[in-house]
């Protein structure tokens, strides 16, 4: 079969009405796995080829203008009458003129476990049986779903300023539905975790911690009313910093789009900082990280950019285009969140009476103001050695003065899309009482 | 009745398909291959840029075996017929033993098709056309108030054309969902704001107009929230517009319902077969052949056709809604509500269209019923909770009710929350009109598909905070 990338950007290269283009090609290979609490019900094996088209050209009658669509291919699609199309649409929209990037150095950040691209069927059979065994050993809790995406997935991006590279990526997807008790009483706990190599997967460890979590939520009392301390930790501290405002406001295409109130060399809080300084990169270079990769969608190098610095704003994530409109350096595409160890020990952070959340229903704060009330799954209300579980109720409060009034654990972790501090203290958050279930 | 369009590659391999389930069925007591093909474009308009994109495409084949419980799949990108007969022989080797089965008809089956009706379908307008509607409707936007420093117009067509082949059943259907989204953003003394307002359906153009007063209301929506306040946790009485109504059914009785949950119990509704759930004003109903409905399609990619399916009656919990393998495993009836994110997923038992059913207090009645609480309109998100029956709704904004009329006094965000049953028997009254909005919903976090929920508007008593 003649190759599809080559003859996409055969036609693309052999046209003169383009200021640019770019065609990546994305082959993904998977198996997919899915269990009930006692057998396979479900095995799948799949496998996806597609080439997404970007061009770039002068607006029609206004070539102080440009103009940008995107088209994709599958296999066995004709690329020329897609990039017609394209070529159609992009003419008929107007733009701020910019520059497809050119030719960099590319990091080598490693995002391939050879052991999944060997055998992903068999990647995904070998979790599962570990899941299995781990959890006929625990009697406190039960596995009742289990649901595994194991994939392989090599790209290629040309463009027309001479950038031709090649990344792979592996992913390993994870859903786990672990119930305790019965009847009326019954209770679940939906995990879901996504990694890049098996070795950054514990099952066993996973297995323990969900399952005495959810043992936890069967004897949950329903939410106090509570205003003081709370602790995040692990993933739920991935989930806070991950959760939209900080990805929002930090954003050049928000910024572009008068949505993202944020300046360079302005503070990001609107009071008083109480807490430690916060400083935090965008960064694609993690090993094995979610967003980690050599190049982006437009053919960026991955980088480690620094957002904030003790408080102060410095630089948006933004694309080539974006860069270009605000007249700042390009950075790349979203990325994951790296923040450096705070200088208080763990033990000290936690040593005090406070509200601990472990899960949220959904942790959606307004990605502007920063505002949320979430429902709380599973909260502890932490007194000494005394560990009370509880669930509902609202946390409420704001991100922005939830940063401003932090300590932040010199103990340092990775989990997926957050490198840094293990544990957070926030120093004053509010959980508004359950109505009782 | 209009034909489905359907790509040619498409059409070049239906024939081929009853031969493919044959030889399948050889080895498997059933056997089905869907052809699924979802593209469609995007266009934004914003005041200093524009863009048209074609969405993700997503085009392939998947072939489907169900041999002693466990269902097996490939999918396979694309529509050639070699890699076709490849797979099948592949899944024919690997599938052994052959099954006890009655033998097949050899009668032939006739095809049925569908396709979405439209008196302005997509496809009749120009691309030039469609990105003309939309500036057109971002000027509009960007004139109404100073303070306006951006308006954003985002359109979204997605063409669904799918073929499904099994022993009984050779269908076809193109289902087209056109949205649509008006979104004002404000600046006022360095701080930004912004509300929206979106439309859509299956069905054509003529569905997507805003008049004035909408777009001013979009605005008016924006402004308000320079001046919006944290809310008093509390309970309070509350009005919902339908679009939060909604979203109230498809996470209380939506998600909670889906009978894949059951066999593993994930659902407690499983224990309230025939119970009363909620006051005896609550109906709720997903439909996947409601007339125009943003998820409406004429069969489901398990080759179920298309009916309603009454989920809750008068307050009493009634069915569920299936994928095949549910339905099968627990010997429940069988509704179209297989679904799939796209050919390289499996099929989940999803809804459609979720809907309160209507009642008989005017709007005004409603309002004139409360003494002090909150009108929700503008929901963000929801978050099913199918085990625990807990239920999260966050609002953009909410609106304070005194003496049965808006104060002016606003609160953002809002989020409601509560156990199922109790905030389903707090509804009092249930307005006369349904209204359907338009989204996508995950299964958990992931599985995203288009989806549409509504109702009339509600009076109710919940948490807020």
């Amino acid at each position: 079969m003649a190759d599809p990338l080559k003859a996409a950007v055969d036609s693309l290269a052999g046209r003169s009405d383009l200021l640019g283009w770019t065609a990546v090609q994305r082959h993904l290979r998977g198996e997919q796995l899915f269990s009930d609490r006692s057998h396979v019900e479900v095995r799948r094996s799949v496998e996806k080829n597609n080439i997404a088209i970007d061009v770039l050209c002068a607006s029609d009658g206004d070539a102080a203008q440009c103009g940008a669509a995107r088209v994709m291919l599958n296999v066995g699609q004709e690329a020329g009458p897609a990039i017609e199309f394209a070529v159609r649409a992009a003419q008929r929209t107007r733009n701020p003129l910019y520059q497809l990037p050119g030719p960099a150095s590319l990091p080598d950040v490693p995002t391939v476990d050879p052991e999944i691209v060997a055998d992903p069927a068999a990647a995904a059979a070998s979790l599962h049986d570990r899941l299995m065994r781990s959890s006929a050993s625990q009697a406190a809790a039960r596995l009742t779903l289990a649901e595994w995406f194991v994939e392989h997935e090599e790209s290629h991006l040309v463009n027309s300023r001479g950038i031709d590279a090649h990344q792979a990526h592996t992913r390993l997807s994870l859903e786990w539905i672990v119930l305790a008790g019965q009847g009326e009483g019954r209770v679940d706990t939906t995990f879901d975790m996504d990694r890049r190599r098996l070795a950054d997967l514990d099952v066993e460890g996973e297995w323990d911690r969900v399952a005495f979590q959810t043992a936890d939520r069967e004897r949950a009392q329903p939410a106090p009313s509570y205003d003081g301390p709370v602790v995040l930790r692990g993933s739920a501290l991935e989930t806070f910093l991950n959760s939209g405002t900080i990805g929002t406001l930090t954003s050049g295409k928000a910024r572009f789009s008068r949505i993202s109130p944020w300046e360079p060399g302005m503070s990001v809080f609107r009071g008083e900082v109480l807490g430690d300084p916060l400083t935090m990169w965008a960064t694609r270079l993690i090993p094995y990280a979610e967003h980690a990769g050599r190049f982006d969608d437009e053919g960026l190098p991955g980088q480690r950019t620094l957002l904030i610095d003790r408080n102060i704003f410095q630089t948006y994530c933004a694309s080539q285009r974006y860069a270009t409109y605000l007249s700042v350096p390009a950075t790349g595409a979203s990325a994951d969140l790296e923040v450096p160890p705070g200088a208080t020990p763990q033990a000290e952070l936690i040593a005090d009476p406070h509200v601990e959340v472990v899960s949220w229903s959904w942790f959606s704060p307004e990605p502007t103001t920063g505002d949320f009330a979430s429902e709380i799954r599973l909260g502890y209300v932490v007194d000494g050695g005394s560990r009370r579980p509880f669930t509902g109720g609202l946390l409420v409060g704001n991100v922005l003065d939830a940063l401003a009034n932090v300590r932040w654990s010199s103990e340092t972790g990775f989990y997926g899309s957050y490198l840094g501090p293990t544990t957070a203290r926030f120093g004053s958050l509010q959980v508004t009482p359950s109505r009782d279930a | 009745m209009p034909v489905p369009q359907l790509p040619a590659p498409m059409i070049d391999l239906r024939p081929r398909l009853g031969a493919a389930v044959a030889k399948l069925e050889q080895r498997s007591p059933y056997a089905a291959v869907l052809l699924s093909s979802r593209e469609g474009i995007s266009i934004e308009v914003e005041q200093k840029e524009e863009k048209i994109s074609q969405l993700p495409l997503s085009a392939g084949v998947v072939l489907t075996c169900l041999a002693n419980g466990v269902l097996t799949e490939r999918s396979l990108p694309g529509f050639e017929a070699g890699r076709l007969d490849q797979a099948v022989r592949a899944m024919h080797q690997d599938l052994g033993v052959a099954p006890k089965r009655t033998p097949e008809s050899d009668e032939p089956i006739a095809a049925r098709d569908f396709a979405t009706a439209g008196k302005a379908p997509a496809r009749q307008l120009s691309l030039e056309d469609k990105l003309e509607r939309c500036r057109d409707i971002q000027r509009r936007l960007t004139r109404i108030d100073p303070r306006v420093v951006n308006a954003r117009v985002a359109y979204v067509e997605q063409s669904e054309t799918s073929v499904f082949r099994s022993r009984s059943q050779d269908l076809a259907q193109e289902v087209v969902r056109l949205r649509i989204s008006a979104m004002a953003i404000l600046s006022q003394d360095g701080q930004v704001r912004y509300d929206w307002l979106g439309k859509g359906g299956t069905g054509g153009w003529e569905m997507l107009g805003y008049t004035d007063e909408e777009l001013n209301s979009v605005v008016e929506g924006a402004a308000r929230m320079f001046s919006a306040e944290r809310i008093e946790p509390a309970e309070y009485t509350v009005v919902t517009g339908p679009g939060v109504s909604g979203v109230l059914a498809h996470e209380s009785f939506g998600h909670g319902v889906e009978t894949d949950l059951f066999p593993k119990e994930r659902a407690r509704a499983f224990d309230y077969l025939g119970r009363k759930v909620g006051s005896p004003l609550v109906d709720i109903v997903d439909d996947p052949s409601l007339d125009g409905g943003y998820a409406s399609y004429f069969f489901d990619d398990e080759g179920m056709l298309s009916e309603p399916t009454t989920i809750v009656d008068k307050g009493i919990f009634r069915r569920g809604i299936s994928d095949m393998l549910s339905a099968r495993t627990l010997d429940l009836h069988r509704t179209a509500n297989g679904r799939r994110q796209d050919f390289t997923r499996k099929p989940y038992a999803r809804m459609s269209n979720t809907f309160f059913g209507t009642g008989t207090t005017s709007v005004e009645d409603l309002f004139a019923q409360v003494d002090h609480g909150v009108f929700l309109n503008r929901w963000v998100n929801g978050m099913e909770d199918p085990q625990g029956w807990g239920i999260q709704i966050t609002c953009h904004y909410g609106q304070e009710i005194v003496h049965g009329k808006l104060t002016g006094r606003v609160f953002s965000p809002v989020s409601l929350s509560g156990y199922v049953p109790q905030v389903l028997d707090t509804i009092r009254g249930v307005g006369p009109l349904v209204q359907m909005d338009q989204g996508t919903c995950g299964k958990g976090h992931k599985e995203y598909m288009p989806n549409s929920s509504g109702g009339p508007h509600l009076l109710l008593q919940v948490r807020l905070g």
